[in-house]
């Protein structure tokens, strides 16, 4: 039987009907574009955690992307006679202990902490996702492998892992990234097996098997679209963390390091001047809480949309 | 009895891979171990060829990587890790002390945040809906996205440097552990309120309570004897997989406020390239955490045994 030609791969009625048999917890397999609309139209309807964090994301990514245009001062752009100066006209948040801009700083500092976060989230999200996908479709040796060796890894606190290969690796980009992916796939493959196990179990995941379609067509176009919701609320609420650990690292002297700086680096630079000039302390640690704050209460609040189910 | 066998043959496989992973540290960096451990010691680049060859053979570098590995697990097993690279002491005792101060650090943060949240917990679920709910809720989850080195900054801050009633770092006694104590008790304190707050609204709305109440039983009278107990056993399984996770969770506070614990030492030998002390640190919390989630597991198991054979039939 060819599938490219089966009438019912394009045919929207028939995910429709499976999903008759979803209870609030599962979408269908979306029919581009239709729910989003209706989402939009039901704004109003959407949980405040959720209206808040997406304005606080939005805000955060349209300020990081227009920082090279937006930037009042170059970051590295030194005034020795104007140390430590407290907020003006010119400097909105003072100046740092080589006379540089705090504001223009922490544009660009907020570059690198949230770009750092997205990649190391990203890859631990897809590699996890698949990973627990495959595992619960497959079953077996592999599963059982998989869950071991999440165990084990469950068991290295973070910063641990980073120390570790830090120690073998050096500090940099590179081991920084990898130090968080190392353990960070391990929830998204344990949230992934175990929503794909409850699908599994549903009536048109067996309807798609006995008309002949493939495992990977399966997974792609019935267990993917099922079973995002729940690991995108997952992975919002996972940002912030790797947001604050990444900023930990830096603060440690383990990640970001100079010439570049990002928020947890600039932190770290401003602690021995405290006392003189609070904000070199208190704007970096501000920017990355409310940006973590944002990206968690969306997570939260895509946990309790209407029709949802709050799951984890 | 499979539980618990399949439990102790997970434990001991991490701990096997771990100890290795962590025993091949100085192969995996690039260089000569032998020259390396020198450099550490001395401090000198241009080494003498015949002291290097010296150290190897007086740290056993020259034998096979299987042996040495041998020989440095069962010298770990007889609890000598060996002299550290700076300081010449030795480990085991280096590890000891920052161990005691790291446990005692955490139990502090642990008990600040139970003491809270049960308490916090408790309310928000009684007033389910209400205000109070909403603001308590809202407040401890938000406690998730604060980076800690920043709290511990702005609450030295204000208790060091403003009104000066507190130490602002070191480790002298006991006013000097509140306030690395209180910033570290923030994020468990959110979980265990979330925890206690639906622990709590499952209690409230269970049978057995409402039968305690119509027998004529106050709302506290109720709640003391049959809603407590059941409401806040999941909160205390709670604290042992927290304890388990601060012992290699604090490494930013101890830096913060020099606190001579665990994670603290375990950056400085990082920095310093103290490998001895990177190995036992690395071993002695991972060999911790396993084993504080390992006991909680099965305690776990003993009290509610539907646990037993679901993990079984897995």
């Amino acid at each position: 039987m060819s599938r490219v030609d089966n009438p019912a791969v394009d045919n929207p009625a028939v995910d429709n009907t499976a999903s008759g048999a979803l209870d609030g917890v599962l979408d269908p397999a979306p029919s581009p574009g239709a729910p989003r609309i209706r989402g939009l139209r039901r704004l109003r309807a959407w949980p405040w955690s959720l209206r808040v964090g997406l304005f606080g994301v939005l805000a955060v990514v349209l300020v990081l992307l227009a920082t090279p245009w937006s930037a009042p001062f170059d970051p590295a752009l030194q005034d020795l006679s104007n140390r430590l100066a407290p907020p003006s006209g010119a400097h909105w948040l003072g100046t740092d202990q080589l006379g540089r801009d705090v504001m223009s700083r922490l544009m660009w500092g907020g570059r690198f902490s949230v770009t750092i976060a997205a990649i190391t989230l990203t890859i631990s999200a897809v590699f996890g996702t698949l990973l627990g996908i495959v595992c619960a479709r497959s079953k077996g040796v592999l599963d059982e492998f998989v869950m071991r060796v999440s165990d084990v890894l469950l068991a290295f606190p973070e910063m641990i892992v980073a120390m570790f290969l830090v120690s073998i690796l050096g500090a940099g980009y590179g081991t920084l990234i990898l130090a968080l992916a190392v353990a960070g796939w391990t929830p998204f493959a344990r949230l992934a097996r175990a929503l794909t196990l409850e699908i599994n179990s549903r009536d048109f995941i067996e309807a798609a098997e006995s008309l002949g379609f493939s495992r990977t067509f399966i997974i792609l176009r019935h267990l993917l679209p099922n079973a995002f919701s729940p690991l995108l609320a997952h992975a919002s609420v996972r940002f912030g963390h790797t947001l604050i650990t990444v900023g930990a690292l830096s603060f440690l002297g383990l990640g970001v390091a100079p010439p570049d700086s990002d928020w947890g680096s600039m932190l770290a630079d401003g602690l021995p001047y405290m006392s003189r000039a609070a904000g070199l302390v208190i704007y970096p640690g501000l920017a990355i809480f409310l940006t973590a704050l944002a990206v968690t209460l969306t997570g939260r609040g895509i946990n309790v949309r209407p029709g949802r189910q709050g799951r984890g | 009895m499979i539980f618990l066998l399949r439990r102790f043959v997970v434990l001991l496989c991490t701990l096997a891979s771990v100890s290795f992973l962590v025993f091949l540290i100085p192969y995996l960096t690039p260089g000569d171990p032998a020259r390396k451990i020198l450099q550490a010691r001395t401090g000198e680049l241009n080494l003498d060829p015949s002291a290097v060859e010296a150290a190897r053979v007086r740290y056993g570098l020259d034998k096979p990587v299987i042996e040495q590995y041998w020989n440095w697990g069962q010298n770990a097993l007889h609890g000598d890790l060996g002299l550290s690279y700076t300081s010449r002491t030795q480990v085991s005792d280096l590890v000891g002390s920052a161990l005691a101060v790291t446990t005692s650090l955490a139990v502090a943060a642990l008990f600040i945040a139970l003491v809270a949240a049960l308490p916090l917990g408790s309310l928000a679920a009684i007033r389910r809906g209400k205000a109070s709910d909403i603001a308590i809720t809202t407040v401890t989850q938000g406690f998730v996205a604060l980076p800690e080195y920043w709290v511990a900054p702005m609450l030295v801050l204000v208790f060091a440097l403003k009104l000066g009633i507190l130490p602002s770092a070191g480790w002298t006694g006991p006013a000097s552990m509140i306030l690395p104590a209180v910033t570290l008790s923030l994020r468990p304190l959110s979980y265990f309120t979330q925890v206690t707050r639906a622990s709590m609204v499952d209690v409230l709305e269970s049978p057995h309570l409402t039968a305690a109440r119509s027998r004529g039983l106050s709302f506290a009278q109720a709640m003391l004897r049959h809603g407590l107990r059941n409401g806040l056993l999941p909160v205390v399984t709670l604290f042992s997989i927290w304890l388990a996770g601060l012992l290699g969770g604090s490494v930013v506070i101890e830096v913060i406020f020099a606190v001579p614990g665990m994670g603290r030492l375990l950056y400085q030998a990082v920095t310093d390239g103290d490998v001895p002390v990177i190995q036992a640190g690395i071993v002695c919390i991972v060999a911790l955490t396993v084993l504080i989630t390992t006991l909680t597991d099965l305690l776990y198991a003993l009290i509610n045994p539907t646990v037993r054979s679901s993990n079984v039939s897995r």
